[in-house]
């Protein structure tokens, strides 16, 4: 994985004669691209707002906004969002943070093991859950708690390697150093030296653990939770303009934090490591 | 000073406590006292929580794959998992990740070469920023949005027939194998242009001034330079784009319902309590087979890489 990724806004490396691509080809590339990106999202919110007749009508966003279960898979899914991100603050700052002072040479194996989700797709994570988990108290299995649970691992490809970025661009060794020969423990170099430098590594992991959250689908379908996503299926079978137009309220909603998250990363350091690459490169299973 | 000193020192030469660290005077007072034990503790409460919700599944799910119904050792799960409808529906996934992968690879790396010839700061920006974003769509609201634009109903294939040209009678159907091909794209290009950007961009200018300065003309350039530095990275991509696909469930559920005989399709209807008799562990067998194929590639990759970053350094 290429770990040093050039600044794009960098002119070295590829200027057009550079590259020699001449410019009739680079904007027919990005253009055709791009139309594949956006007429999807013009179809839907066309599509949302037809009503009998190709008159144009509302319907579909005021029936769904009518609908309880609506706003209760919402709820649900915010709440094991929420504790999903807590859970991996309290897993992930200690950790990512001993690592880089006491361990720095395990650093690379930490974040492999960050990245082991990849290799097991999250439908066989499931199916181990049920196999495994099944005799555990149903405070754990029998209720979303399982959901958030799982969903600290699941989530780890993105929230790991974006904090520890965070980690390892600013100074950790100079910050410990300062404040523990001013006194400080740990819990308030912590609290007033080294948390409030990683305040966008932090906001990064939460914001993709989140959105991650807001999206899964496999494991709450097959643990037959009802979350939004599960929600949004159940619609489509009955309603598909009220499925499109959630769609795209869901879309909107997980790219507007998304964009926030890759606009912050790819401007510090001038996007020397834009955690949302990696963030992003590593987004295999986890649809 | 001497503080700062000693710790780097201590973090420098004792990564994981190893006993070969310098005498005791040059370590700071804390990990003297607490002993190389502890110097890994630390680290403990994430190695535990990874192996307790990750490993300890994927494990039993493997071990579940080699027992009967009674607990016994058995192969005819693996059996059952290999022949008839299973063996078509791994074929099926695999051909469908392999054919999705191939196309955005394609199609990513024009993109990703277009976007690195441009000099246009906006587009670059863009390109990254909404690459990133789209890189993470997937799923339910991706598959609902595709039946929007060319599901039987959807706003493209209306435009199209009422310009003379029905989709759906040109052997077209977004509920298929193919549909499913052209829904991962939306995921998968931008993926693609994620990984390539950075090897594009490292394609370092004295390479191509001295080929120039050699009189190399484009194809040239592309046949001996170019393409041979970026054959690596292009590699590992398509493997991390196969893995994508081969995994993916949520699109190819919500879009359709089940009906489409992919690997993890299959696996959730027999988690949904779809399970013939004597079928047990099957889905286990079958999960354990989904394993096999991720780790091959990603073997493959880690072995690619070693490769592509020989190059890149």
């Amino acid at each position: 994985m290429a770990t040093v990724t050039p600044d794009l806004q960098r002119a070295g490396g590829g200027g057009s004669n550079v590259l020699r691509l001449g410019k009739p080809f680079r904007y027919s590339v990005l253009t055709l691209v791009g139309a594949f990106f956006i007429i999807p999202i013009l179809a839907s919110a066309r599509f949302s707002f037809l009503g009998n007749n190709n008159s144009f009508t509302f319907s579909a966003y005021t029936q769904l906004f009518g609908t309880p279960q609506f706003w209760s898979t919402l709820w649900l899914s915010v709440k094991v969002g929420v504790g999903t991100v807590a859970l991996t603050l309290a897993l992930l700052i200690p950790t990512v943070i001993f690592v880089h002072v006491r361990l720095p040479r395990l650093r690379r194996l930490f974040e492999s093991v960050s990245l082991l989700p990849l290799v097991i797709p999250s439908v066989v994570v499931t199916l181990g859950v049920i196999t495994s988990f099944r005799n555990l108290p149903n405070i754990i299995y029998g209720t979303p708690v399982i959901l958030a649970l799982e969903y600290v691992v699941l989530a780890l490809p993105y929230s790991y390697r974006t904090f520890d970025s965070a980690v390892q661009s600013i100074d950790l060794k100079t910050l410990v150093d300062a404040g523990q020969s001013l006194g400080a423990g740990w819990i308030k170099l912590l609290r007033f030296a080294i948390l409030p430098n990683l305040r966008s590594g932090l906001l990064g992991a939460s914001i993709l653990t989140f959105a991650f959250c807001l999206g899964e689908f496999a494991v709450a379908s097959l643990l037959s939770f009802t979350t939004f996503p599960v929600f949004l299926v159940q619609v489509g079978r009955l309603e598909a303009s009220q499925a499109v137009a959630l769609s795209l309220i869901a879309l909107i909603f997980t790219w507007i934090p998304l964009a926030l998250v890759m606009i912050v990363f790819s401007q510090r350091r001038g996007g020397r490591r834009g955690a949302g690459v990696e963030a992003a490169i590593e987004s295999a299973v986890a649809e | 000073m001497a503080i700062s000193d000693e710790l780097r020192s201590d973090s420098g030469t004792v990564p994981g406590g190893d006993g070969d660290a310098p005498a005791g005077s040059m370590r700071p007072r804390r990990s003297r006292r607490r002993g190389r034990w502890h110097t890994s503790i630390g680290a403990l409460p994430f190695l535990v929580y990874v192996a307790l919700f990750l490993l300890v599944p994927a494990v039993s799910v493997v071990a579940t794959a080699f027992k009967n119904g009674n607990g016994q050792f058995t192969m005819a799960n693996f059996d059952e998992a290999v022949h008839g409808v299973y063996l078509q529906s791994f074929i099926a996934s695999i051909k469908l990740s392999f054919a999705s992968a191939l196309i955005a690879a394609v199609v990513g790396l024009l993109a990703a070469l277009a976007v690195s010839a441009t000099e246009n700061r906006i587009v670059r920006s863009l390109v990254a920023a909404g690459s990133g974003v789209f890189a993470n769509t997937g799923g339910v609201p991706l598959a609902f949005s595709f039946i929007a634009t060319v599901g039987n109903f959807g706003v493209v294939t209306k435009l199209l027939s009422s310009a003379g040209f029905d989709l759906y009678s040109h052997g077209f159907s977004l509920y298929s194998v193919m549909g499913l091909t052209i829904v991962y794209q939306y995921f998968l290009i931008p993926l693609m242009i994620l990984i390539m950007i950075p090897p594009i961009q490292a394609l370092r200018k004295e390479w191509i001034d001295a080929s120039a300065s050699l009189g190399a003309n484009r194809f040239q350039f592309w046949r001996w330079v170019g393409i041979p530095l970026l054959t690596p990275p292009i590699l590992a991509a398509f493997i991390v784009l196969f893995t994508d696909a081969f995994a993916a469930y949520a699109t190819a559920e919500a879009l359709t319902s089940g009906t489409i005989p992919l690997v993890p399709i299959q696996l959730g209807s027999l988690i949904s309590g779809n399970v013939l008799a004597g079928q047990t562990n099957l889905g286990d067998a079958l999960g354990a087979g989904m394993i096999v194929v991720v780790l091959v590639a990603a073997l493959l990759y880690a072995y690619v890489q070693r490769k592509a970053s020989k190059w890149l350094r």
